[in-house]
């Protein structure tokens, strides 16, 4: 079996055995679950590491043929390239967090951590199949739980209205984009939903103008709803203010990117006269996720509705970094996808840990918080300043490629990112932090614990430590990603991009001397 | 720059670029290591730290000795290479950033020991010393950086250490405001500084420095009608850095952090960073003006003019300020608020003549005796028990000699009193103004006139007189931890005067000026103004270096040494015997709109915070009426309605069901047999 297989089995396999323990014994379940995820998340890191940005395109690909017949033929095929082979590795790594601030929960806990090792295989294998039904089974599957989860062990007085919105737009989402799919299998004629081989004859013979013209919104919107692009994106803050702490960190740092994988893998590359008639479109959409959606966030009140609107605003980054279709921009795009992963998931884990011990998540019934919290109020002002674009975490490399991307072609979309980014998002970032954080500890909150021991603080270092290494050290993500990323924006606009500039970088850290040409 | 020149950074790079490297991550490394071996033991976190910085300063002096006229430029780091705009961290060592280096890592050193004893008692003593070494690795990160988007990355490291020191006593409501109104202020310049640095990367294709000073150099129309927008946006970063108006609020806030912070970032180093910067692409200030057809009307006039109005009104605006002022860190905020327009306004003009080396030159100076006075101002405010208000100390002189004098000599500098450093900085300020524009060299002559007499006023009102409070008469001498650094940052102020120091930051830009510092030039060495011969000819012509800038413009001189006689001469009539402030009788209404700070505070939390709520919850309201209100929930509500609807019918009634049924058929009949 292939390390794709073999990952993207082992929290399925996982929540089996988990299935078979009695669901009294707690602790068993806990370790087993905390385990199987330990090992999902060594073998992202595993498969990151081994993933050779000069090989083939799709490494350790998996195929086997699931039905044969002269009309219809579904393969399992999975493999990847490097921008799957980032998203496996900080779901892996996510995953591995979530499970591990789930500690606390005590209602059902077998049942919420099968749901939970559920999630994290469908999200795996979303990212892993290179087959359209299957990434759309495994999108699926992962996205089931998110809604169980809302309503079972969600918190607050919304929480089935919001499971419900959250329901129907992300069905209503992922329905329209079904229906782009269905028609992209149909109208291509190449009978075969393999996106290696649809990718192959659709260099040969792509779709008519028509068929492009059609497909490619139902995709866009689809999978755009799926990440919350304005203006259908009102579903995500409630959702995640509702959702229990490992359902939002899953969501909003991982599935959520399965829209925008998805545009990259399929939108992109298939459709240059979509992606023609389309991008400008994006671009002033995602002026709304940057500009709206930050505005919005600095009305909020409470902390994770909050860290949801400023993940949509996030999001527009992405959306931005995609609409510029340059080598720079798309980098850009995939860095922000992978370093928003880390940080969505790190402020709900913190957002999780603060309500679990203040009981509340109103900002302004919070105060003095580093005073008490010493190790969770450093982690929150890590998180909170890597949210508004600091260097040295990843998100700044990711924001700062988007907008050098997107410059030539868009430059007053970068502007507003630009004003969006840095000052809007540090208006609602350091005015929380400043509520929360600074200040005399009020009286009325008496028993706040700090997280205890070193196991109890790992999964916010894990997050925080992502965030920090790969904002050193982005080339260690971008080299992976290049060779895929350039592929992507060759197909999506043959005609403008020089050979020259496509090449593949090949080195880590080439070092050469720094005469003034060496830029 | 000349092929021999880059070949020599080539030879010289392979050799020494480990320890310009060094130079960089030592604070870091140094830093880092004391939080996780040393956390708990406070001399060894502060002697970890200190022995970061220090040798930081004693690597940089070599390589000041090493690159002499030859920039060396170290080994790049591929931070994040993508085909089309590769960002690299790679390092540039000539004479403007070696200087740079020295006066940051001295400052740094010093405050570092002054620190030992000031937050001794400080429960998180390793914290202050790890942030301030954080501090330290973000400014040598500008100072040394060789390419735009690496300074733009330590430009915002810089701004987070700058937000964790100010919020440093994180329990103070007062602490945190400040430092996040010093974040946000800050990052309105950064967003302008970002887009310079796109739209000269647009046009040219590179963010490295060197690269675009030699591209500006063989075409300065490149940048076309962007060139004073490009201008204009890129100093916006400085603009915020170094405190210009109108984003000039934050600095005076800032003082919320403890005192050695006030003294390393916020009067000496970071605040300088934006002038620092200017200098660094001063390229783009000379390139030929050009400005977007909105904008034409500007004309021929450079972006370095409206820069050098701009310095030329904040000077003004916070001398006038500081002169009502009572707290003593206050009074030095705007004080350096002031002296930050002088050289930003002594950068804008330079742009005319073609070097901003006046502006650097009294960057450096300014360095060294405003971080004097701020310790000095710390040991004070140590002594009277966090007393900060000058009408409530007095008569310190002789309870504290040594914090008094050295104390004295600051303001003697600031105020520009020969021999004193100040004073030949300053006038390299005024003869710039003097030579480029007569109407800014006036407001500069009125600055120093203020100067003065702010700086008399905090001097007669603090150490002289009687004491006014108990804090102040049981007030005593600080250890000698915290006066051995106000001793040492003394020399400079003093001995700035023997050395060619004006001569050597001309020489930083490619021209040799016409220093008071003429020790060079008398010896006929026009072109050898290295660190070697500089010590060489320190014992040449004293007199030269002394009187220099009356032989050398006898009106600026002239002028500059009046306005100290004029400040101080005005303050000991008003503050001599004053044991309260006369001058709101004198002023009235004046006075308290200069108390107020001219409302700055007020006006921008009266307009554009609101401005930016209001957006907010306009955006707000649509999101939850308009969006998710009529969408969602209309849509939610119109199937529900449907729904409604359509179990009326459902109602299992037999003879609703046949009469329903008949309905239908005679609808069906109508609609075929028509």
């Amino acid at each position: 079996m292939s390390l794709t297989s073999t990952l993207l089995m082992t929290p399925f396999l996982t929540a089996l055995l988990v299935l078979l323990v009695p669901g009294n014994y707690r602790f068993v379940v806990r370790c087993l679950a905390l385990l199987g995820s330990l090992v999902t998340a060594i073998l992202g890191v595993v498969l990151f590491l081994k993933f050779d940005p000069t090989g083939a395109p799709y490494q350790f690909e998996g195929l086997s043929t699931w039905v044969s017949s002269s009309v219809f033929r579904l393969n399992y095929h999975v493999g990847v390239d490097g921008i799957a082979a980032a998203m496996l590795l900080v779901t892996s790594l996510v995953g591995f967090a979530a499970v591990a601030v789930s500690w606390d929960i005590d209602k059902q806990t077998k049942l919420f951590l099968i749901l939970l090792l559920v999630m994290i295989g469908g999200a795996l294998g979303a990212f892993a199949s290179l087959d359209l039904f299957f990434f759309y089974f495994f999108n699926e599957l992962a996205l089931v739980p998110t809604f169980i989860m809302i309503g079972v062990w969600g918190v607050g007085e919304d929480r089935t209205y919001a499971a419900y919105k959250i329901t129907m737009y992300l069905t209503a989402g992922a329905m329209v984009a079904l229906i782009g799919l269905i028609a992209l299998y149909t109208l291509s004629g190449a009978n075969t939903l393999d996106i290696v081989e649809l990718q192959k004859h659709l260099a040969k013979t792509p779709l008519s103008s028509s068929a492009q013209a059609f497909i490619f919104p139902c995709l866009l919107f689809g999978f755009g709803t799926l990440v919350g692009l304005f203006p259908f994106h009102s579903w995500a803050p409630q959702g995640y203010g509702c959702a229990p702490s490992a359902t939002a960190m899953m969501h909003a740092g991982i599935l959520k990117k399965a829209g925008l994988f998805a545009l990259l893998r399929v939108a992109l590359p298939m459709m240059p006269e979509g992606v023609a008639r389309w991008m400008p479109v994006l671009a002033i959409l995602c002026v709304g996720n940057l500009l709206y959606c930050g505005f919005v966030a600095m009305r909020q009140r409470d902390l994770n509705l909050l860290i949801g609107n400023s993940s949509l605003a996030h999001m527009g980054f992405a959306f931005l970094g995609i609409a510029s279709v340059t080598v720079v921009g798309l980098t850009g795009a995939v860095l922000v996808m992978v370093s928003h992963a880390l940080l969505a998931a790190l402020s709900f884990a913190l957002s999780a840990w603060i309500r679990h011990q203040t009981g509340t998540l109103e900002i302004a019934k919070m105060g003095g918080l580093l005073k008490r919290m010493p190790f969770i109020g450093s982690v929150l002002t890590l998180c909170f300043l890597a949210g508004c674009g600091v260097p040295g975490f990843a998100n700044f490399a990711g924001e700062l490629a988007v907008m050098f991307g997107a410059w030539k072609g868009l430059p007053w979309i970068v502007v507003v990112a630009a004003w969006g980014g840095l000052v809007i998002g540090g208006v609602y970032m350091l005015r929380a932090l400043r509520t929360i954080l600074h200040g005399n500890a009020g009286v009325m909150l008496p028993s706040l614990i700090d997280a205890p021991t070193a196991w109890r603080k790992f999964p916010f270092v894990l997050l925080a430590g992502g965030l920090l290494l790969f904002g050193i050290f982005p080339n260690a993500l971008t080299r992976r990603i290049l060779p895929a990323v350039t592929r992507v924006a060759e197909l999506a606009r043959p005609a403008a991009v020089p050979a020259a500039t496509a090449a593949p970088v090949t080195a880590a850290a080439v070092v050469t001397p720094a005469t003034p040409a060496s830029n | 720059m000349d092929p021999l020149a880059t070949q020599h950074a080539v030879e010289a790079g392979s050799k020494y670029q480990d320890l310009a490297w060094m130079v960089l991550a030592s604070p870091l490394i140094c830093g880092a290591g004391s939080w996780f071996l040393a956390r708990r033991i406070r001399g060894l976190t502060a002697g970890f730290n200190i022995a970061g910085v220090v040798i930081s300063f004693i690597l940089g002096l070599i390589l000041l000795g090493i690159s002499g006229d030859h920039p060396l430029a170290a080994t790049a780091f591929h931070w994040l290479p993508i085909p089309g705009a590769d960002f690299t961290l790679g390092l540039q060592v000539d004479r403007l950033s070696a200087l740079m280096t020295l006066v940051v890592t001295t400052v740094a050193t010093l405050v570092m020991i002054y620190s030992t004893a000031y937050m001794h008692d400080d429960a998180s003593f390793s914290r202050f010393f790890c942030t301030l070494s954080l501090f330290v690795f973000s400014m040598l990160g500008i100072v040394l950086a060789d390419n735009l988007v690496m300074i733009f990355i330590f430009w915002e490291l810089v701004g987070v250490s700058s937000y964790l020191l100010i919020g440093f006593w994180h329990e103070r409501p007062a602490a945190g405001d400040a430092a996040k109104k010093a974040f946000l202020t800050n990052r309105i310049g950064d967003f302008g500084f970002l887009l310079g640095i796109l739209i000269i990367w647009g046009a040219t294709g590179t963010v490295n420095i060197s690269e675009l000073s030699a591209k500006f150099g063989a075409n300065p129309g490149l940048l076309g009608s962007m060139a004073g927008v490009a201008g204009l946006l890129v100093f916006m970063g400085a603009m915020g850095k170094s405190a210009q108006f109108p984003l000039h609020v934050w600095l005076p806030d800032a003082m919320e952090g403890p005192t050695p912070v006030s003294a390393l970032i916020h009067a000496a180093t970071m605040v300088a960073a934006g002038v620092y910067m200017l200098c660094r692409v001063f390229f783009i200030y000379t390139a030929q003006p050009g400005w977007p057809v909105p904008l034409e009307f500007l004309g021929n006039l450079g972006a370095g003019s409206i820069i050098g109005c701009i310095g030329g009104f904040t000077a003004l605006l916070a001398a006038l300020i500081a002169v009502q002022q009572n707290d003593i860190k206050r009074i030095l905020a705007y004080s350096t608020l002031s002296q930050l327009g002088y050289m930003v306004m002594a950068v804008g003009l330079g742009a005319q003549i073609g070097t901003p080396a006046s502006g650097m030159y009294h960057l450096v100076t300014h360095a060294f005796f405003k971080a004097m006075l701020f310790l000095g101002a710390g040991s004070v405010i140590h002594a009277c028990h966090h007393e900060q208000d000058i009408w409530k100390m007095g008569g310190l002189r002789t309870k504290m000699p040594q914090t008094f004098w050295t104390f004295l000599i600051g303001t003697a500098a600031l105020a520009g009193l020969p021999p004193f450093s100040g004073f030949y900085s300053k006038d390299e300020v005024l003869v710039t103004a003097l030579q480029v524009n007569p109407i800014l060299f006036v407001v500069a002559v009125l600055v120093a006139i203020l100067t003065t007499f702010y700086m008399c006023r905090l001097v007669l009102v603090a150490f002289f007189g009687e004491a006014r409070s108990d804090s102040a008469s049981h007030a005593h001498e600080s250890p000698g931890s915290m006066t051995f650094p106000l001793l040492v940052l003394a020399v400079p102020s003093v001995a700035i005067a023997w050395i060619p120091l004006g001569e050597f930051i001309s020489g930083a830009f490619g021209g040799h000026g016409h220093g008071h510092g003429h020790a060079a030039v008398a010896a006929g060495e026009k072109h050898a103004v290295g660190l070697m011969p500089l010590i060489d000819n320190l014992s040449n012509g004293i007199n030269e270096a002394l009187f220099g800038p009356f032989n050398h413009n006898a009106l600026a001189a002239t002028m500059g040494l009046f306005a100290v006689l004029l400040g101080s001469s005005l303050a000991w009539t008003l503050y001599g015997k004053a044991t309260s402030d006369p001058l709101p009788g004198i002023l009235g209404g004046w006075a308290r709109l200069l108390k107020g700070r001219f409302y700055f505070d007020e006006i921008y939390s009266g307009v554009i915070i609101p401005l930016h709520d209001c957006a907010a919850a306009v955006t707000d309201w649509a999101d939850r009426w308009l969006v998710s209100g009529l969408g969602i929930r209309g849509l939610h509500g119109s199937v529900e309605l449907v729904g409604r609807a359509l179990r009326l019918v459902q109602s299992g009634n037999l003879q609703t069901y046949t009469f329903l049924f008949a309905a239908g058929l005679a609808v069906v009949a109508w609609f075929t047999l028509r």
